[in-house]
């Protein structure tokens, strides 16, 4: 037996993720007692129509949510128990909403921070509908072995620790939280554990008081002693020393109250929760609450570690007396493991898994992102800069500073080449139809490809293939006749020897200026003396040039039209802000800019 | 429990229609001059100036001065601002009209469990302390309003005859619909006079206590919350109320000078009973501190950067029930960076750590704090297996 929660109990939970969080606990509470999920439903009005997604074990149950307590009671006509996780400025709403809901009989108010004057009309209208209400601030309520409302009890580990798969002899009741699982550790360690627990709350003005629990507790069997965890402030534990003291109860009464350091305490000043405050003439004490206990016959220990041993003693006492047979504690074994997830499992090492992709270049697991080993911020103070990134991330190595000098004029030189180029003009295109950033770029970075922007990395790999197999220029040329096609990085559609590529020029200048060796390049320029003399357009473009100068400084051929695709990314976002800032209109070709080369119109024939 | 100071107390009782004496409050010499200059009463009647703060005995220290003129006022607040008392600079007077009277009554109205009780006597000022038995009471369920023939019955219990009756009925109707709509949750008027010039019913001085989790629901209350305890706060008390504010769960922290016992527990009910260990083993407690509700590691940092910082602690107790939610692992997390960041600004020199937690993750989060040994810490770390206050009594024992 127990009371409040039980073996009969269906939950409803009002709110969001507090709500879900604490279903996820009671169905570990579940699985720890091999029953089913009693939690039905879900009221949460911006998520109504949804499921949320509660673990039962290794696997997922999906409770559905929904707009108001009413439809959640139609659609689950047993749920008779709400749990309220609502904010606090429309909890009493909602509470209000569930109270006069007839299928529901108790509910419990987790939210904190309630005003005070909506708990009040909350219990009054429990009250006057014969309800149970229990809370604000509640932590919930757990029967061993039966039900756990809330997440009081805490993690899985200590559901088993505190034996809370099976009944105990106890009663537990508390203001507060965190130590009502103290208690159900203590009744567990030093008695045979609990019936039912209950948090109240640390308000001022509790739903249901001491009293009401003690009746019921009273007309439960099961329970022998009741343990009351009381703080200064309010008249509770006084009503309930009177309750205790007004004539022979079943059941056994240990108390403890705090806030005897109030007595030295400068004048004013208080502490704990909120209806933790003396009254205005000394009421409320915590040596005139623990005084009207004592003296109503109540067990009450000078000091809260002291409770363990009196739990003791009571519960030898009623073993001796026969009232409380022993039950021997079910074996380890016996009891269910909560499955681990992978991530604990592999920590424990009690799993391997096959990893889905591998990284050899960065890092984020720690504050901050690693480039090849290497913190972001740390670069960033030693004077490094974006090349040397390019370097790390595509390279794997840090490379000089004239390197970097190389590659960030190889970015500035390919930033951008006007808007009549393939890609700037998809990107302009995309952005007058309205096209957002990433999609409009990308427009623009499909253009490149073997006609635009897109041959550096295959020019690279023949300028590179030719220098590593000691080609002279004709053997070269001959072979890329033979088995290639024209010579990639050769040739341009507008620029010649008479009208040379300014850019080129200005690398070209720069690369030879620098005391290092450029075997790619060297060749580049020899090819291109050859094929320029043939026809004049065949000179050594941008690509060219930039292909052979990353060879020369040692990039990896792959990574070559990266360079060319990030310096015009820049080009890209700078045409689509463009376009947005102008607020441009949607563009079409001109139909005299077409030539119509299709069929003249002529009559469709019948469909055979 | 919200403390409003008067002026605001005295705002709140006026919006639903209790006379009030003309007042300001003022924060300089020339701010009440420029308000002498419009104000009629200013000039012509005589008045009363009080230090406008959270101060018990300010007649005893002065801070209350009555029978003034314009000039004796000015006088008065001159002579009050920027006094030093204890902690708190006086930077605001109220200046407010005497009322003539002879007659002193007494009306108040308090929270009760079953919603608030009316309290009328027919005496006031000081003289109702003494005579508690002449006060008289009307309770009123909540969502009830009190019936006018109740409170007709209330006044003539409490003693008052003719149309006085009549009126302080009136009044105590008004005081009860203030509390009812203003979410309070004590109210009281001591003394209620009776103006000689019409007879009218004022109310001369104001004690306003609201329920501040009511906030949300009064975007008026625009005025400062004063500390409850004659004193004002801190600079690090205010500034764990700022993240308090912030965040998801709670951390709280009072400073009690002269103490020694620096408290660091979790949970608004254990760190209550640490607190009684402390005092009851004769320890002097230098703080109140607590954390609950699964607050941020960050939180819990600087909560710890404050208790670590209390002046002449010898003892620091991490104490702690076994947390439902609270991850212990994480809070931990920032109880040993808030002591790590401490230790490299010199503190803790000397002091000795007490530790002892359960809940979710209490292996991890006591090994890591039981690492802070191998850094130099003397620290101690037990778990559930030692009795909650256990570690009080080994601190004040070893001391």
């Amino acid at each position: 037996m127990s009371i409040l929660a039980n073996k009969d109990t269906r939950v409803v939970i009002q709110g969001g993720v507090a709500g879900v969080n604490a279903a996820r606990r009671m169905a570990e509470f579940c699985y720890l007692n091999k029953k089913s999920l009693y939690v039905e439903a879900f009221v949460y009005p911006p998520d109504a129509g949804k499921t949320n997604e509660v673990p039962y074990g290794s696997g997922l149950l999906a409770i559905p949510v929904y707009k108001a307590v009413a439809e959640a009671t139609k659609n689950h006509p047993s749920i008779n128990t709400s749990l309220v996780y609502i904010g606090a400025d429309r909890a009493c709403a909602g509470t209000m909403e569930a109270l006069n809901d007839p299928h529901i009989k108790l509910v419990s108010m987790i939210t904190e921070g309630v005003p005070e004057k909506d708990a009040k009309l909350l219990a009054r209208q429990a009250t006057k509908l014969g309800k149970v209400f229990n809370g604000p601030s509640s932590i919930g309520i757990i029967s061993a072995g039966s039900c756990r409302l809330g997440v009081i009890g805490g993690a899985y580990d200590n559901l088993v620790a505190c034996k809370l798969y099976r009944e105990g002899s106890f009663g537990v009741i508390t203001k507060s939280g965190g130590l009502s699982n103290e208690i159900i550790w203590i009744c567990s360690q030093f008695a045979d554990g609990i019936t039912t627990a209950i948090g109240i709350g640390g308000d001022a003005y509790p739903g249901t008081d001491y009293v009401s629990y003690l009746e019921m507790f009273e007309n439960d069997p099961k329970t022998k002693a009741v343990v009351i965890v009381g703080e200064m402030g309010g008249d509770l534990e006084e009503r309930a020393a009177e309750w205790y003291g007004a004539k022979k109860r079943r059941i056994k009464l240990l108390a403890v109250v705090s806030g005897f350091c109030q007595e030295s305490l400068p004048k004013g000043m208080k502490f704990g929760h909120a209806g933790a405050k003396e009254g205005m003439k000394g009421e409320g004490s915590a040596r005139s609450k623990s005084d009207a206990l004592k003296k109503a016959g109540a067990i009450v220990p000078p000091t809260f570690g002291a409770l363990g041993p009196a739990i003791k003693e009571t519960y030898e006492e009623f073993v001796k007396s026969g009232q409380i047979v022993p039950v021997a504690d079910v074996p380890a074994s016996d009891v269910p493991r909560l499955p681990k997830t992978v991530e604990q499992a592999m920590k424990d090492n009690e799993v391997t898994v096959v990893p889905l992709i591998r990284t050899t270049i960065s890092d984020d697991r720690g504050d901050e992102p690693c480039y090849d080993g290497y913190p972001a911020s740390e670069l960033i103070n030693k004077g490094y800069e974006i090349p040397h990134i390019i370097g790390l991330l595509w390279d794997k190595r840090l490379i000089s500073k004239q390197e970097a000098e190389i590659v960030k004029r190889i970015l500035m030189l390919s930033a951008d080449h006007g808007p009549c180029v393939s890609g700037a003009y998809a990107t302009i295109l995309a952005a007058c139809a309205g096209i957002g950033l990433s999609q409009a770029v990308a427009a623009g970075m499909i253009m490149i490809g073997p006609r635009f922007g897109g041959a550096v990395t295959d020019a690279g790999r023949w300028f590179k293939y030719a220098v590593d197999n000691k080609m002279t220029v004709d053997e070269f040329l001959a072979y890329m006749k033979k088995n290639v096609g024209p010579v990639p990085g050769i040739g341009h559609r507008v620029k010649s020897l008479r009208n040379p590529d300014k850019r080129v020029k200005e690398l070209v200048g720069y690369v030879k200026s620098l005391n290092i060796k450029t075997p790619c390049l060297d060749f580049a320029l020899q090819v291109e003396q050859v094929t320029a003399a043939k026809k004049d357009n065949l000179i050594l473009n941008v690509d060219g040039t930039m292909a052979a100068v990353l060879v020369d400084i040692g990039f990896p051929v792959d990574s070559l039209n990266g360079f060319f695709i990030l310096a015009r990314t820049i080009g890209l976002i700078g045409h689509w802000v463009d376009q947005k800032r102008q607020d441009s209109r949607l563009i079409r070709l001109f139909d005299y800019l077409v030539n119509y080369a299709a069929p003249k119109r002529r009559e469709v024939p019948p469909l055979k | 429990m919200a403390k409003v100071l008067e002026g605001p107390g005295m705002g709140l009782m006026k919006k639903w229609g209790i006379t009030v004496p003309n007042y300001v409050v003022v924060t300089s010499v020339e701010q009440f001059n420029e308000l002498a200059k419009v104000n009629d009463w200013i000039q012509q009647g005589k008045l009363v100036a009080k230090a406008h703060e959270a101060l018990g005995s300010r007649f005893k220290l002065g801070l209350v001065k009555v029978g003034l003129d314009r000039k004796g006022a000015e006088a008065a607040v001159k002579e009050m601002l920027g006094k030093q008392v204890g902690s708190i600079t006086v930077a605001q007077v109220i200046v407010s009209e005497m009322i003539p009277h002879k007659e002193e009554y007494y009306a108040s109205v308090k929270s009760t469990r079953a919603g608030s009780e009316i309290l009328l006597a027919n005496c006031g000022g000081i003289e109702v302390e003494s005579n508690w038995d002449r006060v008289k009471k009307l309770a009123v369920e909540v969502g009830e309003k009190p019936a006018s023939a109740d409170l007709d019955k209330l006044a003539k219990e409490a003693g008052f005859t003719g149309p006085v009756a009549k009126k302080m009925a009136e009044f105590a109707n008004k005081l009860f619909t203030c509390f009812d709509n203003e979410d309070a949750q004590y109210l009281e008027v001591n003394p209620v006079v009776v103006r000689e010039s019409d007879g009218e019913l004022i109310a001369l001085d104001a004690v306003t206590l609201l329920d501040g989790d009511a906030k949300f629901r009064h975007p008026d209350w625009n005025f400062q919350f004063a500390a409850e305890f004659g004193r004002a706060y801190t600079k690090d008390e205010v500034e764990v109320m700022a993240v308090d504010s912030k965040i998801k769960g709670s951390v709280k922290f009072i400073q009690i000078p002269g103490g020694n016992i620096a408290m660091l527990p979790a949970g608004g009910g254990a760190s209550v009973y640490y607190s009684d260990a402390v005092v009851a083993r004769g320890g002097k407690l230098a703080n109140y501190a607590e954390y609950s509700g699964d607050p941020p590691d960050w939180a819990v940092e600087v909560l710890t950067e404050k208790v670590a910082s209390l002046p002449d602690i010898k003892h620091i107790i991490v104490g702690g029930a076994i947390a439902n939610f609270t991850d212990v692992k994480k809070t931990f997390g920032g109880i040993i960076a808030g002591f790590r960041k401490a230790k490299s600004e010199g503190k803790l020199k000397g002091v000795k750590i007490w530790v002892r937690r359960g809940g979710p993750n209490e292996k991890e989060g006591l090994e890591l704090m039981r690492k802070l040994k191998d850094e130099g810490f003397d620290i101690n770390v037990f778990d559930r297996n030692t009795p909650l206050t256990d570690i009080v009594d080994m601190a004040l024992q070893n001391k």
